[in-house]
């Protein structure tokens, strides 16, 4: 497997603003990564430099080996759908889908009107007339639609109802099913789309929080319950991502505990839970590690 | 990694912007002729309530200096200004480079300034052939243009054209890489010019113009917009050249 992505070092301030802080990563050719974190994290940013849309302060990045600046070799294989995307004046949802067909070489008219109807698009109407989940669903059907070599799609479903939602999954995977490629999905419905994600990238204050395999995080953490005393003897030196006590009993979230581990903590008679990749995003982007439930 | 080439060839890509700016054709292209002839037809019925009240009393040259036709320009430069911000943004989020998106819009901007400039012109030439508008009237060709030929009076609107585009431009590239910033530069550098012409003009300067004014032809001042307006849109492609599409 080749590298879609790499991105070395990147950065973009603004100001005194530190949007992305020297983020190193790769996103490998094929599956669809997660780019989570909160709101203001960086994720659109980061998007925006790895589409040439913006200029890195510092650092590289490169799509199939090249800058992606100004670089028509890499943009025709790319199709970013951002959340806050503009669309000329006049534009009708039909004119948004007519001219992305000219711009998108593998982009598929009979899927985008098949979606039109799954999404039920009021393609008449203006784009500036539609609401925030109606723009949403047309960006949806052209980065679905597009079949990019490279398919980034920022908050793809901001505004869109649970149904939509659910539309938005099912096809964006029929179609990834049928035409492989590398998809990068952010979102902050991560429970959502976590059974989707093949690779987690976990973006934080600018910083890149969590790079791994969604299978990994997944059986990573767990949450371990009982006696003050049993759990912290249990969690002493290991990764504590979040606590909670009542009255003596305590609650603890902890990082990188393997199968041997958690026989051990049951054995020690404790309870073992486990966490979702949500919870484990919460505690590790911002949750206090410490919160103490009177 | 293989050496990559670009899945869409060049020409095409920026044919692909120029469909962009036209994909709903109503506000460029049919709009601006709805309100140009309903501008006229009002035009026309002032100038039919004035020679029916004035009857022999009116002077020959009563209705030469109409200035109908002067909005348009500025409508133009308001559409330019648009589909730098807007269209820019959006012709980005469709993965288009800003190279191939500002060739693909100086080229519809060309072809546009073609199609106006003929249309006026033609029309300046069913205007001489009804006896104005059958009311000795002058809106597609007044003023300094009534005693020109086609072809300058075309040429003349063509160059005007593509100046206010220019300019139009110019701003709205201004815009899309220093947002407001980029427009209080922009102004102020405007303001500053229009203060050094004036400075000029009341120098040495008044009788230089009034003179070059006076001895060269209509086609030979408006050729000279040309270059103004290449420095303009060169300057527009500088700007936009490194111009984020964050919004």
């Amino acid at each position: 497997m080749t590298a879609m992505i790499e991105a070395q070092g990147l950065s973009r301030s603004f100001g005194s603003v530190h949007a992305v802080r020297d983020v190193t990563f790769a996103v490998e050719e094929g599956g669809v990564t997660g780019l989570l974190g909160r709101n203001g994290a960086g994720k659109t940013t980061l998007m925006n430099l790895v589409s040439g849309q913006d200029f890195a302060s510092a650092g590289t990045v490169r799509v199939a080996g090249e800058d992606p600046v100004e670089n028509a070799r890499v943009l025709t294989r790319l199709c970013f759908i951002k959340e806050s995307q503009s669309y000329p004046d006049a534009y009708r949802g039909r004119h948004v889908l007519a001219i992305a067909a000219r711009f998108f070489p593998h982009f598929d008219a009979h899927l985008a009107t098949r979606l039109v109807d799954d999404f039920d698009v009021p393609v008449n109407r203006m784009m500036k007339k539609m609401s925030r989940g109606q723009r949403s669903a047309v960006g949806a059907i052209v980065g679905i639609a597009s079949g990019a070599e490279l398919t980034m799609l920022d908050e793809p479903y901001a505004g869109l109802d649970a149904v939509a939602r659910h539309v938005f999954y099912d096809r964006l995977l029929a179609d990834y099913a049928r035409r492989p490629r590398t998809i990068v999905l952010s979102t902050h419905l991560i429970d959502e789309a976590a059974d989707l994600l093949d690779h987690v990238l976990v973006i934080h204050q600018g910083r890149l929080e969590i790079d791994a395999a969604a299978e990994d995080l997944r059986g990573t953490a767990v949450r371990l319950v009982g006696r003050a005393s049993d759990v912290d003897a249990f969690v002493d030196g290991r990764e504590v991502l979040g606590r909670e006590s009542i009255a003596g009993i305590h609650s603890v979230t902890v990082a990188g505990v393997d199968a041997q581990g958690r026989e051990r903590a049951a054995a020690a008679g404790l309870e073992v839970a486990p966490v979702s990749l949500q919870q484990l995003i919460v505690h590790r982007t911002g949750a206090p590690v410490h919160e103490e439930v009177a | 990694m293989t050496t990559l080439a670009a899945q869409i060839p060049a020409r095409q890509r920026i044919a692909a912007v120029m469909r962009l700016h036209v994909a709903n054709p109503w506000p460029t292209v049919i709009l601006p002729w709805i309100v140009l002839l309903g501008v006229h037809a009002l035009t026309w019925s002032i100038w039919a309530l004035i020679s029916h009240y004035a009857g022999d009393t009116l002077e020959p040259e009563a209705f030469r200096y109409a200035g109908g036709v002067s909005w348009l320009v500025i409508y133009m430069m308001v559409i330019a200004i648009q589909a730098m911000n807007a269209g820019f943004r959006f012709a980005l989020g469709l993965s288009a480079t800003r190279r191939d998106y500002y060739v693909g819009t100086v080229a519809v901007f060309g072809l546009m300034a073609l199609g106006y400039g003929i249309g006026l012109g033609l029309l300046a030439l069913v205007e001489r052939a009804t006896g104005g508008w059958w009311l000795d009237g002058s809106f597609y060709a007044p003023a300094y243009l009534y005693d020109e030929p086609f072809a300058v009076v075309a040429f003349h609107y063509v160059a005007l054209y593509l100046l206010f585009t220019s300019m139009g431009s110019l701003i709205g590239a201004m815009f899309v890489r220093w947002r407001a910033y980029g427009l209080y530069a922009y102004f102020a550098g405007l303001a500053l010019a229009v203060v050094a012409f004036v400075w000029w003009l009341v120098g040495a300067g008044g009788d230089a113009l009034v003179g070059f004014l006076r001895d060269n032809p209509l086609a030979v001042v408006m050729a000279w917009t040309l270059p103004v307006s290449a420095v303009l849109a060169l300057l527009g492609w500088l700007v936009i050249r490194r111009a984020p599409s964050r919004g």
